[in-house]
């Protein structure tokens, strides 16, 4: 099997710049050459071909693995339906903004509107899994119809803001907020929550469920989840109550 | 030298030359698991009662083998159990019934699908959804998607969606002894023997039947089962009887599994260990090779232990 590709970034960005057509779909069968034709939109300099920018290198296989600092990179996988990206260090906002499939592994920070739902749109992420192991900015998971965001570190404020379904897991603090106008889904809060005032406190109890996906999340992506976590007591808000209430905040108890 | 194949003996006990005559059934894996062991049997206990012999049963089950923490989806203790029936349609109805009724019941219990690979699927968390009443949520977790049924102790977890594969239903041996005694210890050996061998149950109670059937009745039109006079020792004066001389009871051990070497490799572990004192030959049940596809030839099977 290919380890795929590798995008190492031959500079820094000087400016922010949009990835959403870098991986388009059907991107994970697109040899070097032919990724290299696509475009990133750099904010003053225009468009500029992937390949200007990029050290392109490996053979396809469903997987890219960007290396170098993409803090200025926006919009990194956005609509990404397919494959596993890799991201060796932090990106700019809207990663992985409205990604219907495959998996974005950031193994730093993400900006604001991490797996959103892109401007007009009423929908973020359709699915897939967004992995965030570090920190994540405002409004993360807003939207979200389907699938899996996991920040490890802290998230910003309105984490999983007006979410349909889905999960959302933050290891850190989450910011203040969260699930606010959620019809349904779950944010699974491993640090300090404070639910807003629309949900309300339903129980305190061990979720069978949670021990499946934390236990996935340790094995398939090595995220430091502790057994106390796995094995852990939750309280269970629902909300948003403005809402249709079938939402959950699942706030680990700390034992 | 081992014995010759027209005279097979294991430690004196006679192998007769014949066939155990097996079906192919459906088959799907219930993983249970609960809080502690205790709430794994009390659900595995009632999923797998009453599910003896689709003679006059729904369905056959048994438990496969407890699963350590370790090997279970949710790190909790569990067991395997494996559910067959004769049809298709018939296997979706029954784990949605038993299901429903011994596992969501149970205290703590959670249940997954064993055959994750089957490509036929049964709609099993998807029916008892409905239990919820509205108030029930899925989670869709590497790829599978669980109901998260809210009940008064908290929730029950099921899968989705369970898979089906053929299995083979009805492998046998019989254990003919010189008494009740020994066919009994003879029997308890072969079960414990067997007891490991992944991919098979044994359905009747504590693994042994003691009122083997033959197709039919002499008296009634409507039993499709009874006695199977043949074999039993109280009737050797006024029935064509099958028993050799000296024995003096007979009891059978009937082994489903989920493809043909399953079988065979657990009949051969249990033939071996009941072949001991006061065991006087192993023969098995058949219909003349007519009715079942699956022939487990005792001969063959045990050719490769007495070698």
């Amino acid at each position: 099997m290919s380890d795929g590709l590798e995008a190492r970034l031959r500079a820094p960005l000087k400016e922010r710049a949009d990835f959403a057509e870098v991986l388009p779909g059907g991107w994970g069968s697109l040899p070097p050459v032919d990724l290299a034709r696509n475009l990133v939109y750099l904010e003053q300099s225009g468009a500029t071909p992937v390949g200007e920018l990029f050290d392109l290198s490996g053979t396809p296989g469903g997987r890219i693995r960007f290396v170098g600092k993409l803090d200025r990179a926006n919009r990194l996988a956005a609509g990404l339906s397919e494959g596993t990206v890799i991201v060796e260090g932090s990106v700019g906002n809207e990663a992985g903004l409205g990604m219907a499939g495959g998996i974005l592994d950031i193994k730093g920070n993400a900006g604001i509107r991490a797996g959103a739902a892109p401007p007009g749109f009423k929908r973020g992420m359709l699915g897939g899994e967004l992995i965030v192991r570090g920190s994540a900015g405002a409004e993360a998971g807003s939207y979200m119809r389907r699938g899996l965001l996991v920040v490890t570190g802290q998230a910003g404020d309105r984490a999983g803001l007006g979410m349909i379904a889905g999960t959302v897991v933050v290891g850190g603090a989450t910011g203040s907020g969260a699930g606010l106008w959620s019809k349904r889904g779950s944010i699974v809060a491993l640090g300090a929550i404070s639910p807003p005032p629309t949900y309300a406190y339903a129980c305190t109890y061990e979720p069978i469920h949670l021990r499946l996906l934390l236990r996935r999340l340790r094995g398939e992506y090595g995220l430091p989840l502790q057994r106390r976590h796995i094995t852990g007591q939750y309280r269970r808000f629902s909300g948003d109550m403005a809402e249709l209430g079938k939402g959950e905040i699942l706030q680990w108890t700390g034992n | 030298m081992p014995p010759s194949r027209s005279d097979m003996r294991i430690r004196e006990v006679f192998i007769e030359d014949t066939f155990a005559e097996a079906f192919t059934m459906r088959v799907a894996r219930v993983i249970i698991t609960a809080a502690s062991s205790r709430w794994v049997r009390a659900a595995s206990d009632k999923l797998t009662g009453f599910a003896t012999s689709v003679i006059g049963c729904k369905v056959e089950a048994g438990v496969e083998r407890e699963l350590a923490a370790k090997e279970t989806p949710d790190g909790r203790p569990g067991v395997s159990v494996l559910l067959m029936t004769m049809g298709k349609d018939d296997l979706g109805k029954r784990l949605i019934e038993r299901v429903g009724q011994t596992v969501l019941t149970c205290p703590t219990t959670a249940c997954y699908d064993g055959l994750p690979e089957a490509p036929d699927r049964l709609g099993v968390g998807s029916a008892l959804r409905f239990f919820g009443d509205g108030f029930q949520s899925s989670k869709v977790i590497g790829g599978q998607r669980f109901w998260r049924i809210p009940v008064m102790e908290g929730e029950f977890l099921v899968q989705e969606q369970f898979g089906m594969l053929k299995g083979v239903g009805g492998g046998n041996f019989l254990i003919l002894a010189r008494s009740g005694d020994a066919a009994l210890s003879a029997a308890e050996a072969a079960v414990d023997a067997m007891d490991t061998h992944p991919g098979v149950i044994l359905p009747f109670p504590g693994g042994v039947v003691r009122s083997g059937s033959k197709v039919g009745s002499r008296r009634s039109k409507t039993m499709i089962a009874s006695t199977n006079e043949a074999f039993c020792p109280t009737l050797r004066a006024v029935t064509q009887s099958a028993l050799p001389e000296g024995v003096n009871s007979v009891l059978e051990i009937v082994i489903n599994g989920t493809d043909g070497a399953a079988i065979s490799g657990a009949m051969r572990a249990g033939i071996d260990a009941a072949c001991r004192d006061g065991v006087v030959a192993i023969s098995a049940g058949n219909y003349g090779g007519k009715l079942g596809p699956h022939h487990f030839h005792l001969r063959q099977i045990m050719a490769e232990t007495v070698g």
